[in-house]
């Protein structure tokens, strides 16, 4: 068990939950250059979804946070490469769920119960879906369904009335991928969704700044800075 | 998106050997080893070179006087790696010429300096020539060294024959031909060992005349802070106008207004030996070790010593410095007011002894500009001391700035709030990130998990 412990110990490497417990003797340790840095999604290549579970997630996505004059809709806020990246890496992975048996049913409050990591259950969904819609929509893929249709199926899965097969649980199912648009859709940009900040800056939040502390008691104002991310703005580039 | 608590594959096994002893349900609370109860101590090199020498001791005037004086020569930031025993040498000096690793001068016999003679030990301080007659290199700081009075080194030999023996034989030296030749050194000694015993300036006062026996002997200032010709020695006529090693600057300290200590009061400049930080400044890079491990542990009065003679060193040229462009002016105000104004404030003027206010700052106006972009790439930690015992920290941007992200908010900076120096290429940038290694980031065990 010792040697078990201290294996896990050393294998988490979380900002969650911080560095690893070390002792340290005479000074504080810190290394010139070293930063706290967030893992940076770069790149344009998808790595998790193949072509059919992109035009997938993609149809779907854009139904839960589709375009209107108020701003931009997931697909424009880029939030199926921000899943792509996160199925593809620890999240997809399951590193920091318990995933070990057994795997009843539990109450709301007990959280994640089953027995697949993140990007299994997305996989394993995805193919059930679209396996329900061509059974129940003449033969079609979800991504093909006119709207009206994608809403009620979509609905089904959120109220558990649709049961899908290969083990999977709708309703699990619909508030991950739902929870994890929104994520895309407002996390900085440097995870690879909202796009251009055109999220928060269709809210007002003006970003990564520092501090707010001087705001916290002025209420109803503006905020004047201009909308930054983790890795800047425009800005800071361009005149 | 992340719901915490353990790692899936390492808990699956943990809950499958524990499952056959019918143990699963402590699994989960036994993955991490418990903390320690409380910190384990150790002897810090602070508490080495401030560890009493009771008065009973015998020879107690000389060994008290011997270890003061190793802490007022910093002997310990070069003659101590990593990891290491304090005076057992073995740190890499990264010089021009290539590597030179410090040597042991603890009290062992057969790797330290435990069997030299006080005469020996003279002859290394003052001519550079080692136990052997070999030639040692300048990296010993024995052109400043040589300024030092007998008296003085023969208490600094008896104090280091009473230190613990550590047996540590350093690397050898990486230098390449023809630096790896020992006997050119005495040619080197012809040309440029011209500094002489140290002579009190009857028309200076007393206070003046230890000042300049600390910092142009013993304190060995001018050993980064003067400029270096293209053998490493001194460039004649220019004392602490400003030198630079290993990707670092050594500030102006000279009368200088702009670029040195002419805006600094003896009080600050005192504060500053003391503390690291001061109203104006904080000590980071190379400095903060000096403050560590020599300045602060000095009494005041040598402090004050010093600074009333630093503030009496005359003044380079001025040089012409162009108006920076007005675009990266725009560009480096943007970075400035996200990345740095939270600290350092919109006005640039921080917050005095924490976050080294900005404005009319000589450290940013140095002809070089390297060190501010070494503080800005890599961070900078400001030296603790027993009276400022927190060591400050600047974190790295290295991460999140471009190479002209860097250099257009170093311009920015360097031309606002009253300070006035040459814009800042990204080529310069570039050189620098490549030097420090930090080309790929550089990620804390705090970082969030990387795919």
């Amino acid at each position: 068990m010792g040697s078990a412990g201290a294996a896990a110990a050393a294998g988490i490497h979380d900002g969650e939950l911080g560095a690893p417990p070390q002792t340290y003797t005479g000074k504080v340790p810190w290394q010139e250059g070293a930063a706290d840095a967030p893992p940076a999604a770069l790149g344009t290549d998808f790595r998790f979804f193949t072509p059919a579970e992109r035009s997938f997630i993609e149809a779907a996505v854009n139904r839960l946070i589709p375009p209107d004059p108020a701003g931009p809709s997931a697909v424009e806020a880029n939030v199926p490469f921000f899943l792509d990246r996160q199925l593809a890496g620890p999240f997809g992975r399951g590193d920091h769920y318990f995933l070990g048996g057994p795997w009843k049913k539990g109450a709301a409050e007990q959280g994640y119960q089953m027995r697949f990591s993140p990007a299994q259950l997305y996989r394993a969904a995805i193919k059930a879906v679209d396996d329900y819609a061509a059974a129940n929509f003449h033969g079609a893929a979800f991504a093909s369904l006119a709207d009206a249709d994608k809403d009620k199926l979509l609905k089904g899965l959120e109220a558990g009335t649709v049961q899908l097969g290969d083990g999977v649980d709708a309703k699990s199912f619909f508030a991950m991928l739902l929870q994890n648009t929104k994520e895309g859709y407002f996390s900085d940009p440097l995870y690879g969704g909202n796009k251009d900040m055109a999220a928060w800056k269709m809210i007002g939040f003006p970003g990564a700044h520092y501090d707010y502390s001087e705001w916290v008691t002025r209420h109803g104002e503006k905020v004047p800075y201009p909308t930054v991310g983790m890795k800047g703005r425009p800005g800071w580039s361009e005149s | 998106m992340r719901r915490p608590r353990i790692r899936g594959k390492a808990a699956l096994g943990a809950t499958a050997a524990l499952g056959a002893l019918g143990l699963a349900g402590l699994a989960v609370g036994q993955i991490l080893p418990p903390l320690p109860a409380h910190p384990v101590t150790g002897v810090t090199p602070v508490g080495f070179l401030a560890a009493p020498i009771a008065d009973t001791t015998p020879n107690a005037a000389q060994l008290q006087r011997g270890q003061y004086l190793v802490r007022a020569g910093d002997c310990v930031s070069c003659h101590m790696r990593e990891g290491g025993d304090p005076l057992s040498g073995g740190f890499a000096l990264k010089t021009p010429f290539g590597t030179i690793y410090s040597a042991n001068i603890t009290s062992d016999r057969e790797t330290g300096i435990g069997g030299w003679t006080p005469d020996q030990f003279h002859r290394a301080m003052h001519d550079g020539i080692d136990d052997q007659g070999k030639n040692l290199y300048p990296a010993l700081p024995y052109p400043w060294f040589r300024r030092i009075s007998r008296a003085d080194d023969d208490a600094m030999l008896a104090y280091l024959k009473t230190t613990p023996a550590v047996s540590y034989t350093p690397p050898p030296n990486k230098l390449p031909f023809p630096f790896n030749i020992r006997f050119l050194v005495k040619f080197w000694n012809v040309l440029f060992l011209k500094s002489t015993d140290f002579r009190a300036d009857p028309r200076q006062s007393a206070e003046w005349n230890r000042g300049a026996y600390l910092v142009t002997g013993l304190g060995h200032c001018g050993g980064c802070h003067t400029p270096k010709n293209w053998l490493g020695a001194d460039k004649g006529g220019q004392d602490l106008q400003s030198g630079k090693l290993d990707n670092w600057v050594a500030p102006d300290l000279t009368a200088n207004p702009r670029t040195g200590l002419g805006g600094w009061s003896v009080e600050e400049v005192a504060e500053y030996l003391k503390t690291g930080r001061n109203a104006r400044a904080g000590a980071g890079g190379a400095m903060a070790d000096v403050i560590t491990y020599s300045t602060s542990l000095l009494s005041d009065a040598d402090r004050h010593a010093m600074a009333v003679y630093l503030k009496t060193r005359p003044a380079g040229a001025e040089p012409a410095i162009g108006a920076p462009d007005a675009h990266a002016m725009a560009r480096g105000a943007a970075i400035y007011s996200d990345a740095c104004a939270s600290c350092h404030l919109e006005n640039g003027v921080g917050q005095p002894r924490l976050f080294p206010p900005l404005g009319h700052d000589a450290v940013l106006q140095q002809a070089d500009p390297t060190g501010l972009e070494h503080i800005i790439l890599a961070g900078s930690r400001v030296g603790t001391s027993p009276a400022a015992p927190t060591p400050l920290t600047m974190p790295s941007f290295a991460w999140k700035l471009t190479d002209q992200q860097v250099a257009d908010v170093s311009t920015y900076i360097r031309n606002s709030w009253g300070n006035r120096a040459a814009a800042v290429s990204s080529g310069s940038v570039r050189s620098l990130r490549k030097s420090l290694d930090l080309e790929a980031i550089r990620y804390t065990a705090n970082s969030g998990d990387q795919n």
